[in-house]
Parts: C-alpha cells; structure tokens; sequence
C-alpha cells in the first residue's frame, strides 16, 4: 500500500495531484503510532493540470480526513513558479551562495529549483513520507542540501515536555546546521523560503511576531528573513494602514512596525482565481531602540491589542485605560488631534505613540499593563 | 412644570444641603424643622412617601435659595429657569391612591413658611459667605446646564394609572366604569370583567435558543423589576410600567401572569381597590386566567378595604366556577400573618362559617433507610452541647449583631509594621481619601438613582427600584469596602459587578428582615430551640433540631428568592461604574495639596487572552504603593465568610437554614442556577428530611482552636515561613526581580533572557502571594476566634456532598486548618480512647499502612519517647513529627497523647481531639458493593482481613501477570517496562478511574510517574504509558468486572438520555432529587453603553440542551457521590440517635476517641443496610418513568430512540456473589 513517492518523475508528481484538488497519500506504515493513517494533501495548482500516468495513485483509498492540527500544508507544484521564486530570492549574481531554509518542500520542486540556481538548501520536512525522495535530489550535490525531519512551524512549542517530533528546538536545529548567531544590527543570516499552511496562516503570523519583539527562537540569531508564498487575503491584512482601514489590524501594525515588507512576485491560482503574493520580510535594523526593547515589547503589543480592542473609539479614550499619564498632554506630545480615532494613525505612529509614553520623565507610573493580568505568550 | 424638572432641581438642593452628614449640625437642625410640620399635617403618611416627600421638602428649600441667589443679584443665574420651579404642579397623578399625595394646605403651608425659612437662611448665610459662594456658583452653572438641555424642559410623562386595553369589549366595560360616581361601581365591576373570557393566546412562535433565553432575560428583568418596586413602595411605578407594557402589542407579550399578580399583590397590600381592578381588567384583556394568588390579592384587598359582602361572594363564586379551591388560597399562597387576617376577614364577611383550614401535622419520612432515625421508641441520645442556655443566648446575641453589620472587621496576624513617620502620613492620607470618596460615591449614587428613575418613568425596567434596596450610607459604605478588598493586579470587570449585585442581595435580605419584625420573632424563638440544645435546659421528649424547631410554631413565609443572574449582574455593573466614575485622587500622592490634577483611581483595562478580551478593573499604581505602604493592620470579612458564634437555624426547608439572617442555599450551585432549587421545592417535604437533619447536625458540631498549635504557627507565620510544612513566607523571601536599569551596552538576546526570567520570578511571587494570602485569612480568622466557640454551618453540592460554608476556616482545608481545630465539646477517652490515639497518630505519620492494628499501637508505644519530645518541644526537639504525612495533625494528636498518659488515670482525660477514619478507596467500595464482585471487594476491604489490602498494589500486581505475558510473547514495551510497573505508577490512575477518567487522561498521569523515575528510557514513553494504561484497564476489567459492567451501564444511559435532550436525573437513595447542570453554553449579551458591555455564558440552567459529553462522563462519578453522600448521612443520623459528635469530610469521618468503635459499628451496619437496597433497580425504574415516555411518539427515529432508552435501562448489570454481611466484620473498612 505504500506509495513510492521518490520514484516519479517530479515534473508529473504533483502537479498530477491538483487535478483531483484534493489528493490522499498513505502516510508510511513503519514509523506511524497509526500505521494507517492518510492524509489530504492540497497542491498548489499549475496553471494546466495534468493527469497521473501512475495508476497507483487512483487506487488509492482517497479521502481520509487529517487529523493535523495545523491543517493542510501546501505544496509548491509548479516548476515554473518555482524557478521564478529561486530565480528571485537568488539574484542575478551567483555569488556568494545564499543559505536558504525551505519549510515543507514536499516533492521537492522548489528545493530543486533553488538548488539548480546555485543556493545551499536546508529541507525541513514535517512530513517523513517525503523524505527519501528529498535526501535523492541532494545525492551529487556535495551536501549543497540537507534533508531534515522537523516542522518549521512547530518549532519552539510552548509547554513544558519533551518535544516530540517533527517539532523541535530552534537551538538543536540551528547547532546541528552549525549557525551562529549574529547581532541585530549585523546583515541577515539566512532566509527562509516556503509556503504558509493553509488556514494557519495568522496563527504562525501571530507567533512569529512574538519571537521577533522578543528576539527569541529563530530571531535569537539575528534578524532572518522570510520569504514566503502567502494569499491575498492574509497578505492584504498585513499591509493594510489608515488608507483602508476595514483591513486594518493588530497584525498589520505590529509587522510594519517590525518589518520591511516587499512583494517580489504575483501568481494567480488557476482554478479558484486566488492571487498569491511571494513577499520578502526583512526585519528592520532600527525595530529596537532604547525604548522599545526585548524587555518592554509586550507593553507594546498589549497597548496596539487594547486600541484595536475598540477601533472606533478616540485613542484619547483608549489612553486612558493605557497610561496614568495625562492623555492629552501625549496626544500633543506625538502630535495628534483629540478626535483622532485609532484607525487614523500610521504603525509607525504607535511606536511613537509607545515611546513617547515609555520616555516620560514625570511619573514612576508610566502603564498600567500588568505582566499578570496576560494569559498566552508570557514566557 | 414638571415632575423630572422638580426633581432634578430638587437634586441640586440636595447638594446644597448636606443633610444626614456629619460636620454640619446645624444645617440638619434645618431639616428638622422643615420637615416636622409637614409630616404631621400629612392626611395619612405612609412610609414609602418619604422619599417624595423628602424631594417636596426639597423643593421648597430650594425656592428658598433661589430667593438667596438672586438677592445676592448673581449675574448670570438664569431667572427664567429659576422661576419655572413651579411646586403647585407637581404630579397629580403620581400615584393612584389619594394618601400618597401630598394634600393641597400643606403646600400652602410650605409656602406661608417660605419667608421665615429665608431669614433664617439668610443668617446662616451672612455666617457662612465663602461657602454659599461657591455653592452658589455651582448651583448657577448646574441650572444654567440644565437650562441649556432641552430633553429636560420638555414636559415629561405622566405615570400611567388607566391601562389601554386592546380588546374592545373590556374597553367599553372600563369606560363604562369610568363614566360613572366612583366608590360604588368599582366593587360591580370586579365581578363583571371576572365574568369576562378572557382573550385567546396567540400561539407561540418557534424561536431559536438565543432569542429564548434573550426572551426570558427579559421577561426576568420585568418581573425582578416590578417585585423590587414592592419592596421599595413604587406600586405606581410597578404599576405605570405594567400599563406601559400592556399598551404595547409587541412589548405585552412579555408580560406573565406572574406579573400581574405581583402588581395587584402590591395594591393589595394598600387596599387600592380601584388600581387592583385596573390590573384585573388587564389581566383578562391579556388572555389570562387568573389564579390563586390573584384571587388572593382580590380577597386581601377587600378585607382591608371593608368591602360589602355581594361583592366577595360573587368574587368567591366565580373563583369556585373556575376550579379553584377557597382553602388553597389559605395553603399554598404564600402570605404573611397579616396578609392573611386581610385575607379571612375578607372570607369570614361572605361565609361566616368557614374555618382555616388545619395545619397539616409535619410529614415523617418513610424511607425504609430512615425508619430507625425517625422512629419514636427504642432508646435515643441525643448529644447535647456543653454550654448552659443564658451562655448560648449571648453567643446568640453576638452573632445577630455581627449579621445586622454585615461584615466583620477583625486585627490581621501578619508582622506589624513599624509606626514609622512614612506609615503614618500613609495612613492619614488613606483617611482623607477615604472621606473624599465616601462623599463622591453618595453623590455619584444619588445622580444614579435620579437618572434611572427618569428612565422607569419612560417605561424601561431600569435599576432605579433597586438601589432604593438600601440606604445610600450602606450602599457607599458597600462600595468603600468593595475597592479595599479590590486586589492589587486588579480584578474582572465581571466578578466584581456579580459579587457587588450578590452582596446587595444579602443586604437587603438582612434589612428587610429587621424592618419587617422578623428578627425579634426569631430572637423568641431561638431562645425556645435553645431549650434543646442547652446543657442546663430539658425538653419534654428527645426530638432532632429540626422538629423541635418546626414544632415552636408556623412557619414564616418563604424568604425572597435570589435575583435572577442578569438582574444581580446588571445592578452589580452599574455599582461598579459608580465606583470608578466617583473615586478620584491627585495625581501626586506625596503631595496633595500642591496638586489640583485629579486622577481616576481605577482604570478600566483589557486583559487578552487568545481571542478572548476580559475588562479589569485596576488601581492606581500609586494607591497600590500607598496600601502597601500603609500596611493597615486590619481586614474585613462578609458576615456569612466567617463561623457561627452560635449553633445555626436548624435546615427546614431548601431556603431556611444556617446563617440566623443571611440567605443560604441548601444545594451550592453556579450563580444563576434555578433548576437544583425548582427540583428541591416541588419534591414533597419529607423526602428531604434526611438531608436537612444531616446538614443541621453538622452544622450543630461546636469547635475551637487548638491554641498551642496556633501560637506555633503563627510564630513560624510572622517569621520566615516554612513551606516545607505548609506556612507560606511572606514576599520578602522571595528573590526580589532586579529592576535596576540595564548598561545600554546590553545585548538585545540578553535582555530577552532577562525578560523571561524577570515574568518567571513575577509568577513565582505571584502564587507566593496568594498563598501567603490565603494563609494570612486562615490564620487571621483563628486568633480572632481563638479564646471563642463557634459552628460551622453546612450545606451540600448537587450530588449531597455536604461542606461548611465559611470559606476560609474549616475543617476541609489542609494539614494545617485541620490541626488547628478541635472539638469545643470534651470527652472522656474512656478505657480504649488512648489506643485510638496511638493508632490515629500512627495513620497520620503514613507509615504503617499495610500493618494491622495492634501493629500500629505497638509502634506508637515504641516511639512514645519521640512522641512526648514533639509535643514538650515541637521546635527545638529531636521533630519527628515533621517528618510525617500531615504534620501538624499528626502534632495536635502528639501534644494529646502527651497530655493523656500524664494523667494520673488516661481514661478519665477529657479530649477534645477528633479522631479519623478513612475509606480506602470509597468509591470502589462502592462500585465493588453494587458489583458484589468478590475479587475486587477484598481488594478494597470489604472483606474481613488481619492485614489491610491495598487496591493499587493487586492492580499493579495484575498489570504486572498481564506484562509479562506480553514480554514472552514478544512485545517490545513489555519488555521495557521490566521492572517499573510500581504501585506508584498505577495509583493515581486506578484512584481517579472511579471519577471517569478516561484512557487519553490516564495515560497523561502514567506518562507523569513513568517521567518522574529516572532510569526509565524516555523515548518509550508515549508507548509504555499507552501500553500501561491499557493494561491498568484490563486489570480493573479482571478484578473489578461487577463493576465495570455498572460503570459502562450508567455511561450508556445517560448517553441516551442526553441525546433525547434531556439532563440526567436521579434520586438518592434518601430522596434528594438531582440533576447533573451540565448544559451546552449560551453566551448572553447584556447591552453595551457604561463602561464595557458585558457577556456571560451560561450553561447551568435546565431549558437548555444537555452538554452531551458532559453528562456522559460525569453520571458514573456523579451517581457514586451521591452514594457515598447516603452513606455518610446515614451514619452521620445513627451516630447522632447514639449520642456522637459526628463530623466528616466526605470519606472522611470524625469523632471522639472515646466513640470511634461506635461510629465504626454504625457506618459499617449503614454501609450494608444502603446497599442491600435494590440500588440499580430503583434507579433503573426512576429513569425508565422519568425518561420513557408513555405515550408512543409520533416519529420513527424517537419511537426508536426511546425503546432502545427502554432496552438500556431495563438491561441491570446482574450483580456477583460477594456476600455483603461480610463487610460488618472488616477491620479495615474504615480505619
């Protein structure tokens, strides 16, 4: 009943997959708790779906919902997407070689991809299916890639316990691959290319965000840039300021305010007319300063949580229940009228709006956040 | 003019005049003589006029002032305004009945007075210029602000007293009425609109869950409304929102008979007959019939009004024509003494002959459990309590004091600080502030109260009736005590807004009681229960508490029920926001008088957690260092979180019982909870006897603390603490978070780590703190009752599981609560009583458990040295009693030992020490006893044995043969857990499996153990655990097969039974009704405005469906506790028929050394009298005619729903062949 994945041609294995939309693989019985266990797969579509030449895969019982907590992981099926995507985070020059991370390579179009435009890939794989047929694109490479079983977005889980795979210990991870850390202000580590799993999107979002105002997991060695396949909607969100503000959010202040953000390339799904955007988010050099730090940030996420809390209310309001400080005495500080109402300042405003407070000189008392009155990523 | 606008005025007069406050006596002079000639020339002055009657007193003050101002030619005051406070229009239709308005001379006479009034005032003004200058000005600013509001000059509307019919028949029937001489008709009509059909209902509409229970919220807030107006003596209120709703198509259907009967009830009460009608006419108009207690009202009505015999009678006639039955108004309305003269004088003018019907003799329990209990012959003993009745009778009088104050404040036993300068200033300014507040909050509460009322008259059912509840002194004072017990990090929005709305209940509660006369009613009678009670005192023939007490006479009236959940949280929300809109304080504390800045004291914050957004409530950073700083040496308590300082009210009834005034539930449940009380009423009275004669006598057990071991602690308390043995330290012990500011050279990454382990040692102080806290009230509580004796009154959980209800200090807390306390009662040890000692220290060291008795004395006889040398030198001695199981229990029984063999003859000590026997495993007992399942019976003792056996080691044994079966056939786990399958392993697991844990749960706590052992390889852990779990199943399954067959059994069942949509429901063997509260959570949405909205769910209340998981899993555990809880109670009812001090936590049983063979002999007769009743078949025959329905359901899925219900429930587990006389002789049953 196992499928040898590793044995198709990859320009056909995938890509064969989207013309059922949704695809079943039998999970490998050996290293399995639930020897049975299938799961769905969802690929991301080519712009013309073929069929599968291999008659295994109709056979096979289909249609087995996935216990993943996490949902469905997307695979990159396409090879000319693909080589657009490698070609771009690669640059033109090939020197020196990029280090890349890739989260979830699947059938490996994109490692391929990357590695045929000269880049050194570290595969990390949550899926142990896929793994002998990534460790056989890397056979005359000279170690140009590695193949690991590990969920990058499982990584650091919070609790207390063993971790169990594939999640794992960011500093494991990066001690095995040999990467040190370098400071903030230094140049970028290594990147990271993949795709976000569907319908977790801003739960990764949301964790990510927290390492990165806290320097911890994988922002602990420097500021890594992420280059990621993510939909519209989700992206529209992220980039959204004032100038739309039914969009706008906590999300979007806290990354902006974290992060450059750039579109490198659009693609358009075929079959649902979704757009995807492949963005680079490059942490800014300047995010820290000496007001906002490592120590503090959580005021900081806590005080965009509050205003968005109620976003049609007066930020002279939401002062209020921030801050014993005198609110208008702020507002003119950071130059903001009275009326003005949450959705009318800029990310950038509410770093300023943060300093202005946390620099203030006449008050021991500067909030009235309370580090206990917190519930979720305290630690 | 207008009502809103006299009022509104009068408000600033108010302000103006600081009556009722302290400091300014001769301003209250004024009042007085104001008032006094008013009050006597009033026509027929009722107490709930005083409130109006206090604005007209007012009003006119005002025009006095307004006098003033302008003579004092202020500029800008407006004269046009000031001229519109016109007291001749007042309201005339105010109120319906001509008493409540104030006649036409003595407004005259107001206004002769008005000259007189101003010389005087001009007086005191020349005296007190700066002053009235200022007021002056605030007066002029406030007039001209209402000047400029035009939603206040508008006329307002007058309070509805006609309803607006919307059938026409009835309309022409009340115009009719109208038209003619009032007086005469009004009593005709009565009986023509009885006569009346009443309208057809609509038929109901399908509506979803939501609106449902949005529905019913309101309908609650309508009726909690109107009983509140009652209270307060806003009949015409009541009365105007009644007309308001019915006038209203859409809003009338709302209304209930419930209602109307509420309404009329109030009229009633007046004897405003023509009102009453109104609400008769409407209540037909609605479509409803009227019933019993509308007649009621009718009847009451006319008693005090005199009314001629025709019309009774043809009010009598019509309400035999409809059915109901003259001497059930008498039975099951609930009427006061008065009431019910009204309502026979009534009676007796129509029928002359009739009688009251007799009082039915109190109903006996004829439970074949409780046949011994309540059996009049054979020898009985009831225990008496040690103090004679004049002793009983102060205590008595204490307690009623501290009830009638509500809170108790009492010395705190942390370290005093010392009186530094710094304290002082501290102090102080916590004094000025507290002064500042007490007046802002009175302020603050009286714009409430006038803005709600504006909002009643428009025809809301706001909250206005019930901040009339209390006066406005204990209502500021209620707050005041609010904020000081408000924690430092704050606390919920929500919390505090129902503990505000529960604790003006309970105010209320104990207000009303005083102003109604009960509490002299319950001091006479309470001197006559105490008759039996007293040691010095006899009674005619032995009775329990309860019948004595019913026997001293009627009962009274059924106290008022709790409000319903929205109410209480919407007035404890609007309490809330007064306190943090009133409370202010300068922005500078060091130096309040240079700064003018005013800062709120509390600020209203969000807490996130996951998508959930929680509003807190949180102070100043600066008051927080101000109290702490302070360091007041004093806390307060609510009255009912504190002990009894006499025995408790005997349970008589689901609402009449323990604290003396102070309301109680006889079945603690979730705020909001109706359906445990619903069922507790309508079962009949006697099938509860056996619960309340437990819980009374429970709550009759008298303690005190044990000194020594309280001086011990609390030096180990005051000092460092010692965790080790259960006294927490105080903060200081704790590493400090280093705040210093860091070298801006810090790497980012090192201040992460630093972040992290500053939030680290910030909740290690955190759970320091609140055990330090919960410590400090324990131990605070027993020094403040140290040198007392005092009762812990109890009531029980939904299953029948019966605990204390003062919080804090009782006997089921830890080691350290349970040593403090002893038995206030003594007892001669007698020849065996040293034995049990030696035996009980023995149990609470934890060692020699699986040793016999006589093994067990023998070891404490070897240790005696070690024994005497705890108790003469509990902290500098060799400690062996530190290194025990429980500690300080096992230091009390040390300290008693000594005590007892240094007696020239140890059989005459008297101790007051309780001494312990503990079920092993109660709930396997149990389920091995319903089982009859020999194998596991022995296992968990209830088969005789010279040593006692161990459950979890038989398990791990089994699990142990079961393993290595698996290892020879090849398993890999099984071979890895060679040597590790321990009865540590298994014991949490086989302990909770009774509870319903489940395979996924019980892998976790093996999983924990296996963690725990070191050399265990951690990579096999997710399987071995899997793997032993399974096994521990098996075991249970092999020894326990009875059982297991029971426990699947009942799953199955109530798995049905929710699916059908219903709660489970059972009866317990001595009859208390249950029902498990596990119901799928509904999110009510109060409205938004103030200062957040707020949102609950609810999932307790019994309209809707079923939490199916829930009730699954919880029948097996639920229906064991209610077994136990028979259990306990029997025994708990024998031992008191024998003479014992009896007291348990849960399995847990207590008693004098001298009585424990006897306790022993009747909990094990009890234990097999209760399971030699058919269990299963009784339970399995309630179900089937609770659940089963007799009819044969239309559609095919229920017809086979309900007969597969049938087939499951007809299916008994048969039981084994365990013989369960056997039990009667095991030792170690209960050791």
């Amino acid at each position: 009943m196992w499928i040898p994945v590793a044995g198709l041609p990859p320009r056909l294995t995938l890509s064969s997959l989207v013309g059922a939309g949704r695809f079943c693989i039998l999970g490998a019985g050996a290293a399995r708790r639930k020897p049975l266990q299938a799961r769905n797969r969802r690929g991301l579509s080519d712009s013309a779906p073929q069929l599968c030449p291999d008659p295994d895969f109709r056979k096979s019982p289909s249609r087995v919902k996935s216990k993943s907590t996490l949902g469905f992981n997307r695979y990159i099926t396409s090879r000319r997407l693909a080589e657009t995507m490698a070609q771009i985070v690669c640059g033109k020059q090939k020197t020196p070689p990029h280090l890349f991370l890739e989260c979830n390579p699947g059938p490996g179009i994109l490692t391929q991809a990357l590695l045929e435009v000269g880049a050194k890939v570290v595969a990390l794989e949550s899926d142990k299916t896929f793994i002998p047929h990534l460790e056989s694109l890397g056979k005359n490479l000279e170690g140009k890639l590695q193949v690991i079983h590990c969920d990058f977005f499982k990584m650091d889980p919070k609790g207390t316990g063993a971790i169990k795979p594939p999640a794992m210990a960011s500093q494991d991870l990066f001690q095995n691959l040999g990467i040190e850390a370098v400071p903030w202000k230094a140049g970028i580590p290594l990147k990271i290319i993949g795709t976000f799993p569907i319908r977790s999107e801003r739960k990764i979002l949301w964790k990510l965000i927290h390492n990165l105002y806290s320097c911890t997991s994988i922002y602990k060695y420097g500021r890594i840039e992420l280059n990621v396949l993510i939909y519209e909607k989700e992206f529209q969100k992220l980039m959204a300021d004032p100038r739309n503000p039914d969009l706008y959010q906590v999300l979007s202040v806290l990354w902006q305010v974290a992060c450059k953000i750039e579109v490198l390339h659009k693609e358009l799904l075929e079959p649902s007319q979704e757009k995807l955007y492949f963005i680079q988010i490059t942490p800014c050099r300047n995010l820290f300063t000496e007001n906002l730090t490592p120590m503090n940030y959580q005021v900081f996420i806590h005080m965009v949580k509050h205003c968005f809390g109620k976003r049609k209310c007066r930020l002279l309001d939401h002062l209020r229940s921030l801050t014993p400080l005198d609110a208008k005495d702020i507002l003119r500080q950071i130059g903001k009228k009275k009326e003005d109402k949450v959705t009318n300042l800029y990310p950038q405003d509410f770093k300023q709006l943060f300093e202005t407070i946390q620099s203030s000189k006449d008050c021991a008392y500067r909030w009235l956040y309370d580090d206990r009155l917190e519930g979720r990523y305290n630690d | 003019m207008a009502v809103l606008w006299g009022r509104g005025v009068a408000r600033l007069g108010r302000g103006l005049w600081p009556s009722g406050r302290p400091g300014l006596p001769t301003e209250e002079g004024t009042l007085g003589g104001l008032c006094g000639p008013r009050r006597s020339s009033s026509a027929s002055p009722r107490e709930q006029d005083q409130d109006r009657r206090k604005d007209w007193g007012h009003v006119e003050l005002l025009e006095v002032l307004q006098a003033r101002v302008r003579q004092l030619q202020a500029e800008s005051v407006s004269e046009v305004t000031v001229n519109r406070v016109d007291v001749a229009r007042l309201p005339e239709h105010g109120s319906g009945d001509g008493g409540r308005q104030p006649p036409a001379e003595v407004q005259t006479g107001a206004e002769g007075a008005t000259p007189a009034l101003f010389v005087h005032w001009a007086k005191r003004l020349d005296k007190d210029k700066r002053i009235q200058q200022m007021r002056r000005q605030r007066l002029e600013k406030q007039l001209q602000r209402r000047a400029q509001n035009p939603g206040f000059s508008s006329e307002p509307k007058r309070l509805h007293v006609e309803p607006r019919l919307l059938s026409t028949q009835l309309t022409t029937c009340l115009q009719g009425c109208r038209r003619e001489v009032p007086e005469r008709p009004w009593e005709e009509q009565l009986a023509r609109v009885l006569q009346e059909a009443p309208r057809k209902l609509s038929l109901d509409k399908k509506q979803g869950q939501q609106l449902k229970t949005r529905f019913a919220n309101r309908q609650q807030k309508i009726l909690a409304f109107l009983k509140c107006c009652l209270l307060t003596g806003h009949q015409s209120l009541a009365h105007h929102l009644l007309v308001t709703h019915h006038s209203q198509g859409r809003s009338q259907k709302l209304l209930t008979l419930d209602m109307y009967n509420t309404v009329m009830l109030g009229w009633a009460r007046q004897g405003a007959f023509r009102e009453l009608l109104y609400v008769f006419i409407m209540v037909k108009d609605a479509g409803f019939s009227p019933d019993l207690a509308s007649y009621a009202a009718a009847l009451q009505c006319m008693g005090r009004q005199d009314q001629d015999v025709g019309t009774i009678k043809r009010c009598l006639e019509q309400m035999s024509q409809e059915g109901l039955k003259l001497q059930e108004v008498f039975t099951a309305v609930p009427l006061c003494e008065e009431e019910r003269a009204a309502v026979l004088k009534a009676v007796l003018k129509a029928k002359p002959t009739f009688k009251l019907p007799e009082r039915p003799p109190s109903p006996v329990n004829t439970s074949k459990l409780l046949r011994d209990v309540y059996a009049k012959d054979g020898p009985v003993s009831y225990p008496k309590l040690h103090l004679p009745l004049e002793t009983l009778w102060d205590l008595f009088k204490q307690q009623l004091r501290v009830e009638l104050a509500s809170s108790v404040r009492l010395k705190s036993v942390e370290r005093p600080v010392a009186e530094s300068k710094e304290v002082k200033r501290a102090r102080e300014t916590l004094k000025a502030l507290r002064l500042q507040w007490e007046k802002a909050l009175w302020e603050a509460l009286q714009e409430t109260k006038e803005r709600l009322e504006r909002e009643a008259h428009t025809g809301l059912p706001s909250m206005f009736p019930f901040l009339c509840l209390l006066d406005e002194q204990e209502m500021v004072q209620m707050l005041l005590q609010a904020l000081q017990a408000l924690p430092t990090q704050g606390e919920s929005f929500m919390g505090l807004a129902r503990d505000l709305g529960a604790r003006t209940f309970g105010r209320h509660e104990v207000r009303r009681q005083q102003l109604g006369g009960q509490v002299e009613a319950l001091k006479r009678r309470y001197r006559q229960y105490l008759h039996l009670l007293a040691s010095d005192s006899k009674v005619p023939e032995p009775c329990l508490p309860r019948q004595y007490w019913e026997a001293l006479g009627a009962l009274e009236p059924p106290q008022e029920q709790p409000w319903p959940l929205p109410v209480q949280v919407e007035l404890g929300r609007l309490l809330a926001e007064i306190l943090v809109q009133a409370t202010k304080m300068p922005s500078n504390l060091a130096k309040p008088r240079d700064c003018s800045r005013l800062v709120p004291l509390l600020y209203h914050v969000y807490s996130f957690r996951n998508v959930y957004q929680i509003g807190f409530l949180k102070p100043h950073p600066a008051y927080v260092q101000l109290l702490a700083t302070a360091a007041e040496p004093t806390l307060t308590f609510e009255a009912v979180d504190v002990p009894m300082l006499c025995p408790p009210l005997p349970w008589t009834s689901p609402h009449s019982g323990a604290f003396l005034l102070s309301p109680t539930k006889l079945m603690r449940a979730v705020d909001g909870t109706m359906h445990h009380q619903r069922l507790l009423e309508n079962c009949p009275p006697a099938a509860l006897h056996g619960a309340l004669d437990t819980l009374t006598q429970l709550g009759n057990c008298a303690w005190r603390v044990n000194g020594r071991v309280l001086d011990l602690v609390l030096e180990l308390f005051q000092d460092k603490g010692c965790p080790k043995l259960g006294v927490p330290a105080p903060p200081s012990e704790v590493a400090p978070p280093h705040e210093a500011p860091l070298p801006s050279s810090t790497g980012l990454v090192c201040k992460a780590e630093l972040r992290r382990e500053l939030a680290r040692s910030l909740k290690e102080a955190r759970e320091m703190h609140s055990l330090r806290a919960d410590a400090l009230y324990r131990l605070s509580l027993a020094e403040h009752l140290r040198d007392c004796v005092f009762w812990l009154p109890h009531n029980m959980d939904f299953r029948g599981r019966t605990y204390p209800c003062p919080p804090h200090f009782n006997h089921l807390g830890n080691d350290l609560a349970r040593a403090l306390l002893e038995f206030a009662q003594g007892r001669p040890l007698g020849p065996h009583g040293l034995d049990w000692l030696k035996i009980h220290v023995v149990n609470l060291t934890g060692l020699k458990k699986r040793e016999p008795l006589q093994v067990r004395r023998a070891f404490a006889e070897e240790v005696m040295s070690d024994i005497l040398d705890s108790a003469d030198n509990p902290m500098t001695g060799r400690k062996w009693w530190m290194g025990s199981e429980e500690p300080w229990q096992t230091l009390a029984c040390c300290m008693e030992i000594a005590k007892a063999v240094r007696t020239s003859d140890p059989a005459t000590y008297v101790s007051h020490f309780p001494v312990h026997q503990d079920g092993s495993c109660n709930g396997l007992q149990h389920y091995a006893a319903l089982g009859r399942d020999s194998v596991g019976a022995a296992s968990v003792n209830l088969e005789p044995s010279d040593v006692p056996q161990d459950v979890y080691s038989d398990v791990a044994a089994q699990v142990e043969v079961f393993r290595r079966q698996d290892a020879r056939r090849g398993s890999r786990v099984a071979q890895v857990l060679e040597g590790f399958v321990t009865r540590k392993v298994v014991k949490q697991t086989v302990m909770t499996v009774v509870y319903g844990v489940t395979r996924f749960g019980g892998r976790l706590q093996i999983e924990k153990r296996l963690r725990e052992l070191s050399d265990f390889p951690q990579e096999f852990l997710w399987e071995a655990s899997q793997y032993l779990v399974r096994q521990v199943f098996r075991s249970l399954q092999e020894m326990f097969s009875g059982s297991r067959a029971i426990q699947h059994w009942l799953t199955e069942s109530a798995r049905l039974i929710s699916h059908m949509g219903s709660a489970v429901e059972w009866v317990t063997p001595l009859g208390i009704p249950i029902i498990q509260p596990y119901h799928q959570e509904i999110k009510i949405k109060q409205g938004g405005g103030g200062l957040q909205s707020i949102s609950y769910s609810i999932n307790a209340d019994s309209s809707l469906k079923p939490n199916k998981l829930k009730q699954r899993n919880g029948f097996p555990p639920n229906f064991i506790h209610s077994l136990d809880s028979t259990h306990m109670m029997l025994t708990a009812l024998h031992c008191y028929r024998e003479g014992l001090t009896f007291v348990s936590v849960h399995d847990c049983f207590w008693t004098h050394a001298a009585d424990v063979p006897i306790m022993n002999q009747v909990c094990r007769e009890q234990f097999v009298r209760l399971h030699s009743q058919p269990i299963l078949q009784d339970l399995s025959s309630f179900l089937v005619s609770r659940f089963c329905s007799s009819s044969r359901p239309q559609k095919l899925s229920q017809r086979l729903e309900d007969s597969k219900l049938r087939e499951t429930l007809l299916a008994v587990p048969k039981p084994g062949a365990f013989d369960l006389e056997r039990v009667k002789r095991s030792t170690f049953f209960f050791s």
